[in-house]
């Protein structure tokens, strides 16, 4: 995937340079800038997906990566403006509740309609006010299933990680969110508690982990290292579990019974934003058919538009039998992150416990 | 001299701005609570009590520790031979080689100890040439062993240039004389080329040690995230938990041991039984 990332960015960067004369005082008439500023999750978009709209609209996009919410936001209180963010569901509604975004304006978002009824009515949300999805999916299970049984990762679900069958064959995502999503999942507790004898349940579970199964955590390094089997099990996000099962056909996916995050990531508009107008046409063209197909192939997450969504994974679609690209949907023990930072705080506390305990 | 004084405004006003306020402002982080704003403080001093009463954070202080001075140690034993060979050769030869140790550093450190990795990890280069040789694979990422290796990787040039530059400024006559007064090299080495290049040794303990046990990226790429150092504490204290008072505490503790072993260092630098002036 890092390659995507250098491809991406020596794709932008060339088509700035080429668009940077082309048509740009259109533009600027009808935006009232031809300058688009997006921050964005690394390793989050088609390689063509900006050049395409820089050419279609005659602008220039200049993009930013980052690689947490928490960084994103660290930037944005320090007075950074951006056009067009790309946080997850539980940092939009800190941001919210902030008065960080603006309102949309929807009627420049016609293809608003062609939202996933995955992604329509989304409990943050739900009038699509603030936030248009980008792509959504959830957290599961990939496992090479040439060394570890299917029957035991199905029967066992998140407690697989703590099997010392498989020690030293494991990747935990080095996020206390993730981590303790897992824990208090397969302890049967909400993902959302705030009840101090689960949360110590699920720091119990994830120190038991750690002292016996010798895990190594890793971030994105789990994309290209379950690509090339370096280890066995991983809880991985479905848009990169996706990838990963693309690459390698010894991987399988699987969605633990216990219930699991359900994510959306969404567009926001932030209220110090330089260029409005042209952040809602992007908006809008990320929502097309054709963006959004392209971007969707190409990452490996679940597209926010229902029809790309239904051909890329229906009969003869590129992600057809990939069982990690197509989100559950309609799960009752499948949750979305609400946003609490004391909660998180505590977590992390706990989190960097337990990494370093042994 | 008078008329350049002014000159030294500028250089004062950068270190008020760049060094003085953020110390300050740390200070100011590591005594009080979190969430209150500008006009009023409480200062308390949780903070470090918080730290000092959590065997799991002694603990990783402890090993933060421990692995800078293992680094520092090999640094040295690895670095005053290299060093001296340098020193030793022509001019050019040495010129050559004082190159060849800081190129690698104009490369950014994130991707010099990324390329590690690719050398280590089970598939990688050593492995595939053990494998070669009929050797099976011998698990390196992610242990201990690979956390020093980075280490060591990214600092050893500080202090092979500290002790080289402190061995060519050494003046050859003390060894000529030492000669004609009959010592034998082994003992013009020990009474005077290692006592006068001691303080190149120092600064350049100094200049290992610090960064070494501060370092959060490299445990977190070759240690895989299991050995979490004071670094990596101090760093999630500021990006994910957010809770930058704690966060300034350990950096203020980080600080204290470290002036404490610089204080001590030059202590040993001035002691005039070691630097040579003494016999």
């Amino acid at each position: 995937m890092k390659k995507l990332v250098a491809a991406a960015l020596a794709g932008s960067l060339l088509l700035t340079a080429c668009s940077g004369n082309s048509g740009g005082s259109d533009a600027v008439e009808k935006y009232g800038s031809d300058t688009l500023k997006l921050y964005n999750w690394g390793e989050y978009m088609g390689e063509d997906l900006i050049s395409n709209f820089e050419r279609e609209y005659g602008v220039k996009v200049i993009v930013e990566y980052f690689d947490s919410n928490e960084m994103m936001y660290t930037k944005l209180q320090a007075g950074d403006s951006y056009d067009v963010l790309v946080p997850s569901d539980y940092m939009i509604e800190r941001l919210m509740k902030e008065g960080m975004l603006q309102e949309l304006d929807l009627s420049l978002i016609p293809n608003l309609p062609n939202l996933a009824d995955g992604v329509k009515n989304l409990p943050y949300d739900p009038d699509n006010s603030y936030s248009v999805p980008y792509f959504w999916g959830n957290v599961g299970i990939v496992y090479n299933h040439n060394n570890v049984d299917p029957a035991v990762v199905e029967a066992q679900g998140y407690e697989v990680l703590r099997n010392t069958d498989y020690k030293g064959r494991i990747y935990i995502y080095d996020s206390e969110r993730d981590s303790f999503m897992m824990a208090l999942k397969a302890l049967g507790y909400s993902m959302n508690t705030e009840n101090p004898q689960e949360i110590q349940a699920a720091y119990e579970w994830l120190l038991e982990m750690n002292n016996t199964m010798d895990p190594v955590y890793v971030t994105d390094e789990v994309i290209d290292g379950m690509a090339n089997g370096g280890k066995d099990i991983a809880v991985v996000y479905s848009g990169d579990a996706a990838y990963i099962l693309d690459q390698n056909p010894d991987m399988s996916y699987w969605l633990p019974s216990e219930g699991t995050n359900l994510w959306s990531d969404a567009m926001v508009i932030p209220a110090n934003a330089e260029n409005p107008k042209l952040a809602h046409e992007f908006i809008n063209y990320v929502l097309t058919y054709d963006a959004s197909y392209s971007n969707s192939e190409y990452v490996g997450y679940a597209s926010s538009n229902q029809e790309v969504l239904e051909n890329l994974s229906g009969p003869g679609g590129y992600y057809e039998g990939n069982a990690a690209y197509l989100p559950r949907s309609g799960y009752e023990k499948d949750e979305v992150f609400v946003d609490n930072p004391t909660l998180k705080k505590t977590l992390s506390d706990l989190w960097i416990k337990v990494k370093a305990a042994k | 001299m008078k008329q350049f004084r002014s000159m030294v405004y500028p250089y004062v006003g950068w270190i008020a701005a760049m060094i003085v306020l953020p110390m300050l402002l740390i200070l100011l982080y590591a005594f009080t609570t979190p969430g209150n704003d500008v006009a009023t403080f409480r200062f308390t001093l949780d903070n470090f009590s918080r730290f000092f009463s959590d065997s799991v954070f002694l603990a990783v202080l402890q090993r933060s520790l421990l692995i800078a001075v293992l680094t520092t140690i090999i640094c040295v034993l690895l670095g005053y031979p290299i060093a001296y060979t340098i020193a030793r050769g022509s001019e050019k030869s040495s010129m050559f080689w004082v190159l060849m140790i800081t190129m690698p550093t104009w490369i950014n450190m994130m991707v010099r100890t990324y390329a590690w990795v690719g050398i280590l990890q089970d598939d990688g280069l050593v492995n595939s040439l053990l494998g070669l040789l009929g050797l099976g694979p011998i698990k390196m990422m992610y242990t201990t062993f690979a956390v020093v290796l980075g280490m060591v990787y990214n600092f050893i040039p500080f202090m092979i240039l500290q002790i080289h530059t402190s061995l060519t400024k050494m003046d050859k006559s003390y060894l000529e004389a030492a000669a004609d007064l009959g010592a034998d090299r082994m003992q013009s080495f020990l009474r005077i080329t290692l006592p006068l290049s001691l303080p190149g040794v120092l600064s350049g303990i100094t200049l290992v040690f610090l960064p070494a046990v501060s370092s959060f990226f490299i445990p977190k790429l070759l240690g895989g995230g299991q050995y979490v150092l004071i670094g990596n504490v101090i760093e999630t204290q500021f990006l994910t938990s957010g809770d930058w008072n704690f966060g300034s505490a350990i950096s203020l503790i980080m600080a204290v041991i470290i002036m404490l072993s610089m204080y001590i260092t030059r202590k040993v630098d001035t002691d005039p039984a070691t630097n040579g002036k003494g016999d």
